[in-house]
């Protein structure tokens, strides 16, 4: 692990060349196995690409610096994020970003000061998209951003998984939760399709499926704007021809999708494609009106949301030239 | 309303948070304790008269109407498995039972007692800041010790049915010190910290000298209510094993689970495999209500909860 440390091109800027505590190391596997899983990843990138590494630390590092955290004692906010701990996470998403997925992102001049509920549309069969838009609003954002993703209420059931989804800033999906961030003037990420849009098939592509209601009950109770953001790419990235629910119930998961690759390759199919991302921040919306109203009133106001995103989605499909390119 | 200097009465007064709290209400109070264990400390002290009776015994109610006391702090809690669950949940839900009646049959005005945050349980979905309208949903997953939400319930339908008791309900976060057995203790003073590989829950905690003064606060305050009493703020297991000065045993609760299971059936590990999820998942509150209530502050930090445990520890080794 150590070695990996040294081989960093760039200093550690957070603290460098020390963990976080003076306490003497385990000589058994740390707890963080993502950390060794993440440094081992790292290590082999820098004797790949250490070009590509060096550029993406200094832009981690720039915005590490300026990312606005309330954190207590130890460096940690109370869901358990800490910059230091977003450092190495936050590499691999960068990489990904620039060399992999090539985001084009436009439309982060958007974002406001303060509070803000972020609503994205979700595809792909893993959600890569939401670590792009993550990676984005962090990156490309003035001043950085941290979106907290509102995690399913099993991903902290998850072994390491859970873990590195709150090093990353995520938060179990609750409403005190996200009521507590928005006050906190933070910024929420929610994807309303939930997984009814992350594992539709490929004949569905870019169209948006019944939103959640729950998001436009948050925004007016809490008085919050909504930033609408589309993602062009996630579609291209695992198109899937069926899905098979029954399977899926079997081995208790959300999907059990069939794309050209899974379960052909095994595990290795569910890597996703190399599509070009394009991501679209629109400018912000506000409602105002009785959180508890009825379910048809508040839908009312959600199929704004999702009507002014289908039209940025299609004026974004009709401008990219190419799925790859 | 209170004329002259208050009484208390203070059960469970021979417990490390009883010796503290008894301490500290000298200064105020006219003093009592009870305990069923001899407190030799309090023997020669003229400010407090020592009762040693079980609170399940007949004579306990003796003592509450002969001292009529004005204030009741109830501390009087098995938290330990070293008797078996049985004891354990007869002496707490029954003598706590008893402890009520005779605080509404004798004219206590303001009664504290103390629960836990642990009531609530520790599930993947709790959010950050538990508050104190949270279900108590301990015995989902650690029923061992559903005592605690059972005579927390207790106290509060006392709460309502008796208005004329001022009833405080505290709910500490993990309490740390040097005077309390707590489970969470001797968890951090081991010199090899199980933890469950892959997970790293926040965790809160509280020193008992701060939870000391948050009791007699709520007695000074005539609190009424359930109140969340947290500490400085919340770190990671990790860090609070390292800060403490403990090494990781980082193990897979496929292993563990039955491995604790085994360990404490045959009586070597003191805890059961229920307390697993308190190392799995968070079980964090907010104690806004009771900031609010009496402007409460911690004066122990992490940094310094910590170092007392590493200072310990290393006694404890020389």
């Amino acid at each position: 692990m150590e070695s990996a440390r040294n081989l960093r091109p760039l200093p550690r800027t957070a603290e460098p060349g020390r963990r976080l505590s003076s306490g003497p190391t385990s000589p058994f596997v740390p707890n963080g196995v993502t950390d060794a899983a993440v440094d081992w990843i790292l290590e082999a990138i820098c004797r790949l690409a250490p070009d590509a590494i060096s550029r993406v630390d200094a832009e981690v590092s720039r915005s590490l610096s300026r990312l606005p955290v309330r954190a207590g004692e130890y460096g940690y906010d109370p869901w358990g994020f800490s910059p230091q701990r977003f450092r190495e996470p936050l590499l691999l998403l960068a990489l990904l970003y620039r060399y992999y997925f090539r985001v084009d992102m436009q439309g982060q001049e958007n974002f406001p000061e303060g509070r803000v509920l972020v609503i994205a549309n979700h595809a792909g069969q893993l959600p890569a998209d939401g670590a792009m838009l993550i990676a984005g609003a962090a990156l490309e954002s003035d001043p950085p951003r941290l979106l907290r993703a509102m995690a399913e209420y099993w991903m902290p059931t998850l072994p390491f998984i859970g873990a590195l989804g709150t090093r990353m800033g995520a938060v179990v999906g609750t409403r005190q939760n996200c009521q507590e961030l928005l006050a906190r003037e933070e910024a929420v990420v929610a994807f309303p399709e939930g997984v009814r849009g992350l594992n539709k098939t490929w004949d569905q592509r870019y169209q948006l499926q019944r939103f959640g209601l729950g998001f436009m009950r948050l925004a007016l109770e809490t008085d919050t704007p909504i930033l609408p953001v589309v993602i062009l790419g996630s579609e291209e990235q695992a198109p899937s021809f069926a899905n098979l629910k029954p399977l899926a119930r079997l081995i208790g998961a959300p999907a059990f999708p069939i794309t050209p690759f899974f379960p052909l390759l095994g595990p290795l199919g569910l890597l996703p494609l190399p599509a070009k991302y394009h991501v679209r921040v629109g400018p912000p919306m506000h409602f105002t009106g009785n959180p508890h109203d009825e379910d048809s009133v508040i839908g009312a106001f959600v199929a704004e949301v999702r009507r002014e995103m289908a039209s940025m989605i299609e004026r974004e499909r009709s401008a990219r030239a190419s799925w790859f390119l | 309303m209170m004329k002259g200097v208050a009484k208390i009465l203070i059960t469970g007064a021979a417990g490390g948070q009883g010796r503290l709290v008894a301490h500290r209400a000298m200064a105020d109070f006219d003093v009592c304790v009870v305990d069923r264990e001899p407190m030799c400390e309090f023997e020669n002290r003229a400010a407090v008269r020592g009762y040693v009776v079980d609170l399940m015994r007949r004579k306990f109610e003796d003592v509450i109407r002969h001292e009529r006391p004005d204030a009741v702090v109830h501390l009087a809690f098995v938290r330990h498995f070293r008797t078996d669950l049985e004891t354990r949940h007869k002496v707490n839900v029954a003598g706590t039972r008893l402890l009520l009646d005779y605080c509404a049959e004798y004219g206590v005005r303001q009664l504290v007692m103390l629960s836990s945050a642990y009531a609530y349980g520790a599930l993947p979905e709790n959010p950050s800041y538990l508050p104190e309208d949270a279900p108590l949903n301990v015995s989902r997953n650690y029923p061992e010790i559903r005592d605690i939400a059972e005579v927390d319930t207790l106290c509060s339908a006392f709460l309502w049915q008796h208005p004329e008791v001022r009833t405080a309900i505290l709910r500490p976060v993990n309490v740390l010190g040097d005077s309390v057995h707590s489970a969470i203790g001797t968890y951090l003073k081991q010199s090899y910290v199980p933890t469950i590989l892959g997970f790293d829950p926040m965790m809160q905690f509280l020193h008992e000298e701060d939870l000391a003064r948050a009791i007699l606060l709520a007695v000074e305050r005539k609190l009424r209510g359930v109140f969340n009493v947290a500490g400085p703020g919340a770190v990671p297991l990790h860090v609070a094993v390292e800060e403490s000065g403990g090494t990781h045993l980082p193990l897979p609760e496929i292993a563990l689970r039955p491995l604790l299971q085994r360990l404490f059936g045959l009586g070597l590990y003191p805890v059961p495999p229920g307390a697993i999820d308190f190392i799995k998942y968070p079980c964090t509150v907010t104690d806004a209500r009771f900031r609010a209530a009496t402007g409460f502050q911690p004066e122990w930090n992490l940094r310094e909860i910590f170092g007392h445990c590493r200072e310990q520890r290393n006694q404890g080794a020389a």
